[in-house]
């Protein structure tokens, strides 16, 4: 709503006006200035979120009386400012003596009384805190004004109950700016004192109790692993190099950000995993690194495997019967962001920014979706009850969906073969990827050096691009080729995580048989070295569909009959050779 | 562009369609069109022109016709 103009908004709300199905859910705004331009500016994001939000604004000062009017209504917003309690108050004050200011205070006092006393059965009330910032901001000294509004508001302190929420909208100026939230122009003319871009930020300032209010604050925040919990990425850097220590640079950030998701726990607020990772290595780092803060008993739910994020995500929605509109999710990401902006568009998104400094301050900003108007004993024990009610349930696949959202990245690769250029770089893949790796065949820049000089080697370098950026070259396939057999054995074949589950390991084979057969090798022998973090490969080539020719405890062999492949029916990635 | 930007602004804001406006809509003709949607109005072309209206400009608002003109003027 931020990137809406007024008009906009306006247009939009009309249409969603129509539309929308829902019971009417009351607002009633009531105040002694002109408000009227908050009305839209309220409607829409709730209607947005399937609240359809209805807005009164009340009678012109009238607070007293419409206090009885409205009484009924499921919120009640009171925007009662200082500056008009008496016309013109804003100046006259500073010549009050103390009579006449005791005797306004007094009268405001039993105001505040007589409205309250009749909102008692209101079921939520929104009283901001009485500000005297637009006539006061220079004054850095107290003046009378200041004074005024402390002691209604430490008055208005006293009498709080527990449906009356005392809204500290001077958070609110501050975010927006003093001079950015009142329009002066419109207040002389028309007591409008505030301006579009202050309704908006207050708004979204008030958006938790509302959602509250209506059952909708999210439930449960859902975290990926490498960037986004911690510094580094475990299957590459290992378990000793990730950084989340509150004393190095780059650890601190992410100490604060497991902080902040353990005060949300102790809440009530459910946590977890959802990580392209082996499941071993994630949980070794949460129970045993010195510096986790977060602990397996405030994780309500792990899904670390190689199944995309948007089907394990409703998986977890699932299982722990919530709505997949309760569920946060935080990747650094912009490929899985994406992924589940496109197919799941109810799930509220965090991306990990990347001045990774800003991060702590965006996962704080976004807290208020979990805000919860009653935090009872019952919410905090939920945690438990969660954890010990899981049970797998069936659901889609929704295969459909993902294929679309991959078609949408214009996938892109790019093949080099014997690039005598990137010796290092191709070094550094075999020493590094240890996930998307057939046979864990670490090699020297001496050793690539010497395969290159043989002219029965190939090696194939690929990379990979899509329409948000370049991820570099991330593949590598060496096959040692027998031309008297016309075969050719698949030495290594390997894929940085960074492009995994984007189906681009089977257009390479794709690609790769072509180029094979078209060079008259008609035989493909390859082989599967089982690792502690290769798993996720171990089916590859039969997928492919290779024949198995031996196993031994760690080790299968496999051949293929290159005239026999069927190569895979995906149209969405592109793959050529560099034209370099 | 001026014209249809503006015929888009009224349509949101006093609810009417766009092609009801014409140079003679008025507050007479249209039936939203109140002080208080002025306001809203006057706003909503601040924000997407990027100006600010004195309150002689405003009281001149009478009808379609002088609001383009004085919206124009402005631009320039």
């Amino acid at each position: 709503m931020d990137d809406l103009k007024y008009f906009e908004i306006l247009n939009l709300n009309n249409r969603l006006k129509q539309s929308i199905s829902k019971d009417q859910y009351n607002i009633s705004v009531l105040s002694n200035i002109t408000v009227n331009q908050f009305k839209e500016i309220l409607e829409l994001p709730l209607r947005l979120e399937e609240i359809n939000a209805v807005v009164q604004i009340g009678d012109y000062d009238n607070i007293v009386q419409d206090s009885i009017k409205y009484g009924n209504s499921n919120v009640i917003i009171i925007f009662w400012e200082a500056c008009n309690l008496l016309d013109g108050l804003h100046f006259k004050i500073h010549a009050f003596n103390d009579d006449e200011f005791n005797q306004l205070y007094e009268r405001i006092k039993c105001e505040i009384d007589l409205v309250l006393k009749n909102l008692q059965n209101a079921q939520l009330i929104l009283f901001n805190k009485f500000t005297p910032l637009c006539f006061s901001s220079y004054d850095l000294v107290e003046n009378k004004l200041d004074i005024l509004t402390s002691k209604l508001n430490l008055y208005l302190k006293e009498k709080i109950f527990s449906n009356l929420k005392i809204i500290d909208v001077e958070k609110t100026l501050f975010n927006v700016g003093i001079e950015n939230s009142f329009d002066f122009r419109n207040y002389y003319s028309s007591k409008a004192l505030y301006t579009i871009n202050f309704y908006r930020k207050y708004t979204y300032s008030i958006l938790p109790f509302i959602r509250s209010a209506n059952g909708k604050s999210k439930k449960i925040l859902i975290f990926d692993c490498d960037n986004t919990l911690w510094k580094g990425i475990l299957g590459e850097d290992g378990f000793e190099n990730i950084q989340m220590s509150s004393k190095t640079k780059a650890g601190q950030i992410f100490n604060e950000i497991q902080n902040i998701a353990l005060e949300l726990n102790k809440k009530g607020i459910l946590l977890g995993i959802c990580s392209k990772n082996n499941l071993d290595d994630v949980q070794k780092v949460i129970d045993s690194h010195p510096d986790m803060i977060l602990k397996d008993e405030n994780f309500t739910i792990k899904k670390v495997n190689w199944i995309d994020k948007a089907t394990n995500i409703k998986e977890i929605a699932s299982e722990l019967n919530i709505g997949i509109d309760s569920v946060v999710f935080v990747d650094d990401s912009s490929f899985e962001i994406n992924l589940i902006k496109e197919t799941l568009p109810e799930v509220n998104v965090i991306q990990v920014p990347e001045k990774i400094f800003e991060y702590p301050n965006v996962l704080r900003s976004k807290l208020g979706l979990f805000y919860s108007l009653s935090q009872t004993i019952e919410d905090i024990n939920k945690v438990n009850i969660y954890k010990e009610q899981i049970e797998r349930n069936n659901f889609e696949k929704g295969f459909n969906t993902i294929e679309d959202f991959l078609t949408s990245l214009e996938l892109n690769v790019t093949v080099q073969k014997n690039n005598s250029r990137i010796i290092s770089r191709i070094s550094q893949l075999s020493q590094k990827t240890n996930q998307f790796n057939l046979t864990t065949k670490r090699y020297t820049e001496s050793d690539i050096e010497a395969f290159l000089n043989l002219k029965d080697n190939l090696i194939f370098t690929f990379s990979v691009s899509d329409k948000f950026g370049d991820n570099g070259i991330v593949g590598l396939c060496i096959v040692i080729l027998d031309f008297v057999s016309c075969s050719g054995y698949i030495d290594t074949f390997l894929m940085s995580c960074r492009v995994i589950g984007r189906n681009i390991e089977f257009k390479f084979m794709d690609f790769l048989i072509e180029d094979l057969k078209s060079n008259n090798i008609n035989k493909l022998y390859s082989t599967y070295v089982r690792t502690l973090k290769n798993n996720q490969v171990e089916k590859f080539y039969d997928r492919l569909g290779f024949s198995e020719l031996d196993s031994e405890e760690n080790k299968i062999s496999y051949c293929l009959d290159l005239n026999e492949f069927q190569p895979s029916k995906i149209n969405y990635i592109n793959i050529d050779y560099d034209r370099c | 562009m001026i014209d249809v930007k503006l015929k888009n602004i009224m349509s949101a804001v006093f609810e009417v369609s766009v092609d009801k406006i014409n140079d003679e809509s008025s507050p007479d003709s249209i039936e939203n069109w109140d002080s208080l949607n002025l306001m809203n109005l006057v706003v909503s072309i601040e924000e997407e022109f990027n100006i600010q209206f004195d309150d002689d400009e405003i009281a001149d608002m009478l009808n379609f016709k002088l609001i383009k003109e004085i919206v124009s003027l402005k631009i320039k």
